[in-house]
């Protein structure tokens, strides 16, 4: 008898090649038979009408802190996704010494916006290594999880406050180079790192401080394990972005490693600067070097509300700067002092054009539910004042807690990102999973690409989407015997409806420790998520086994590194 | 590493040596100008490292923006296909 049958679903195996049906059997953590499966198991799952396909993986995510309350990455895993890359962008939670917990918990703040709150009452800081992180997850861990280690932190942990100061000197950068092959020996998928993010004083984060020297020297550790680097690079510029992407060639071909960056958008306001980019990465990878885009499938939308600072905001500095660092009662006696509030609308001109399109999606008083749903400049026409007034006076009513929504920030050109979806080159993640939690819902990227993509526009088949999430990814990170439904392979199985999957509403949920809020998107059509074998959620029964690993693991010493076209 | 495939020209950018200023990479990247005209010229080709916001009195980097990890363009933009 095997534990698990998967029965009649439409295997889409993550190679790209047609789908085709058939039983799924499996035994402990591996697929043991694909076909006509006449034997019983365990459990067995009737996937009649729906699609059979490897567990999905994300490449982008800061789940780093979530993962010490909650094993499953929830609600990622229940999208289908068994994979998670955490410690991207140069932040990681170790290696970590206890004097820069609270600095990091600033940066995670700033750059990921993660409240405080909850790495102060969902976190005991029971660690300082990276192998004594890595032990602490591994208890309850329901999803798969490779960790990258940050740069801005291996800095910190050599350098102390130097790391925001200065170069490093020949013996500190020795002595990066051992911290990152004892967290590479420890588990590491790789290294991050970031040329664009400031730290909690609005100061550039360690990483930036770092010279050419400095990240040869750490690639060349990549170079003797094979793992992957990340970069954040200057993502608003395509000239400066060409010019990282060069730097990241010359890193790969040097020392035979990864590397991806990420993000890379569709600016409406620079329609060409992708194809820019892109022409770039085909010369580079025409060379040899691997140089991999991550593209997200999501339209760039914003949720903000007046309690907690947003990166909408951040070039008005004076806004800003109140929302950053003002406290509540701060705020509310800004926005309520006249010569403030004068100065705020009037710097709030520079954006003039946004502000009559942002949408009010939720408040706590009766008084103003009959403008949910409507636009600011609907709202200010109601109320005989201006749109910048109507959203300022909205959130004095509303105690800070009015939230509003900004629709159409980018990225939502169909034709030229279903293009780059399917362009052979280009990495399909930058969900950002587990940040931004008061700015937008980062999950359910996956059922926008199959929803969106694959069924609605039909610019990709299924099996090219199903592909570039599941074995490309493997294969691009070095993930060892995951991303196919093939006999041996370990069982990271989902099963989803191909005409129903999709990404639920925004919604708004009070779920994080320390009585905090985020934005989740529940997942439509995805039945039943296996991981290692156990079924770690279905839609009848929700959260269940928790047999998750950390990734790449020990079997791969040798990775194979080649993404199939 | 067998290196196959060519490059075609993008525009032109060093990095940052121990120490450089904007004078000091005007006066080795753009020793064809007077020292205040190719830093003129410098600034206004890397506004993202000119219009950023400055370091504070006390820190090292206090009155020099450039960072050591920084890109900095050392001639325009091309002009945008016609």
């Amino acid at each position: 008898m095997y534990d698990l049958v998967i029965r009649n679903g439409l295997v889409v195996d993550g190679s790209g090649l047609p789908a085709y049906t058939a039983d799924v059997a499996v035994s402990g953590d591996s697929i043991a038979r694909i076909g006509k499966v006449a034997e019983r198991g365990a459990r067995e799952i009737d996937a009649e009408g729906k699609v059979v396909a490897p567990g999905f993986i994300d490449p982008h995510t800061h789940f780093d802190a979530q993962m010490l309350w909650d094993g499953y990455a929830k609600p990622a895993l229940s999208h289908g996704v068994t994979t998670i890359v955490q410690g991207n962008c140069s932040l990681s939670l170790a290696p970590l010494k206890p004097d820069h917990r609270m600095r990091l918990v600033g940066m995670f703040n700033q750059i990921e916006e993660m409240p405080l709150k909850a790495f102060r009452e969902g976190v005991v800081w029971d660690w300082e290594t990276f192998s004594e992180y890595i032990a602490r997850i591994r208890k309850g861990l329901a999803i798969n999880v490779a960790p990258l280690v940050g740069h801005s932190v291996i800095r910190l942990w050599v350098m102390n406050d130097a790391a925001t100061e200065r170069t490093a000197t020949d013996d500190e950068i020795e002595e990066m180079k051992a911290v990152l092959r004892e967290c590479l020996d420890a588990g590491a998928v790789g290294l991050s790192t970031s040329y664009v993010d400031m730290d909690e004083k609005l100061q550039p984060v360690p990483s930036r401080y770092a010279d050419a020297r400095e990240v040869d020297a750490l690639a060349s550790v990549l170079g003797e394990y094979g793992r992957m680097l990340q970069i954040v690079p200057e993502f608003y510029d395509p000239d400066l972005t060409i010019a990282r992407l060069d730097q990241l060639a010359e890193l790969s071909l040097k020392y035979g490693i990864p590397t991806t960056f990420s993000p890379l958008f569709v600016n409406a306001d620079n329609i060409d600067a992708v194809d820019r980019v892109m022409d770039r990465v085909d010369e580079q990878f025409a060379r040899g070097a691997r140089i991999w885009p991550q593209v997200q499938t999501r339209p760039i939308d914003i949720s903000f509300c007046f309690a907690v600072p947003s990166l909408l905001f951040i070039r008005l500095r004076s806004w800003y700067q109140i929302m950053r660092f003002g406290s509540h009662d701060e705020i509310v006696g800004a926005l309520k002092d006249k010569e403030t509030r004068a100065k705020l609308e009037a710097e709030a001109g520079e954006l003039a054009p946004l502000w009559p399109t942002l949408i009010l999606r939720q408040v706590k008083t009766d008084a103003n539910q009959k403008y949910v749903g409507k636009t600011l400049g609907e709202i200010a026409e109601m109320r005989g004042t201006s749109p910048v007034a109507a959203m300022i006076d909205l959130s004095l009513e509303e105690d800070l807690q009015a939230h509003f929504l900004s629709s159409s920030m980018g990225h939502d050109n169909d034709e030229k990102v279903g293009g780059l979806l399917k362009h052979p080159r280009v990495h399909i993640g930058a969900s950002d999973g587990g940040a931004h939690i008061l700015s937008f819902s980062t999950y359910g990227d996956t059922g926008y690409l199959f929803g969106h993509f694959v069924r609605d526009l039909q610019a990709m088949r299924i099996e090219e989407a199903v592909k570039k999430i599941t074995s490309d990814t493997a294969s691009i990170w070095g993930i060892p015997d995951r991303g196919l439904i093939q006999a041996g392979m370990v069982a990271d199985i989902t099963v989803f409806d191909p005409k129903a999957i999709d990404r639920g509403a925004e919604k708004f949920v009070q779920d994080v420790p320390g009585d905090g809020s985020r934005y989740v998107r529940d997942s439509l059509g995805v039945d039943t998520v296996i991981v290692g074998g156990g079924v770690a959620w279905s839609a009848d029964k929700g959260y269940q086994d928790q047999r998750g690993d950390v990734l790449p693991g020990a079997r791969a010493e040798a990775p194979e590194l080649m993404a199939a076209e | 590493m067998a290196v196959a495939g060519s490059l075609s020209t993008v525009r032109k950018s060093v990095l940052p040596e121990p120490g450089d200023d904007w004078a000091s990479i005007a006066s080795r990247e753009l020793s064809g100008s007077s020292t205040e005209e190719a830093v003129a010229n410098l600034q206004s080709w890397n506004l993202h490292v000119f219009m950023r916001a400055p370091a504070a009195a006390d820190s090292p980097q206090a009155g020099n923006p450039i960072l050591p990890s920084d890109v900095i363009f050392v001639e325009p933009p091309a002009a945008p296909a016609a």
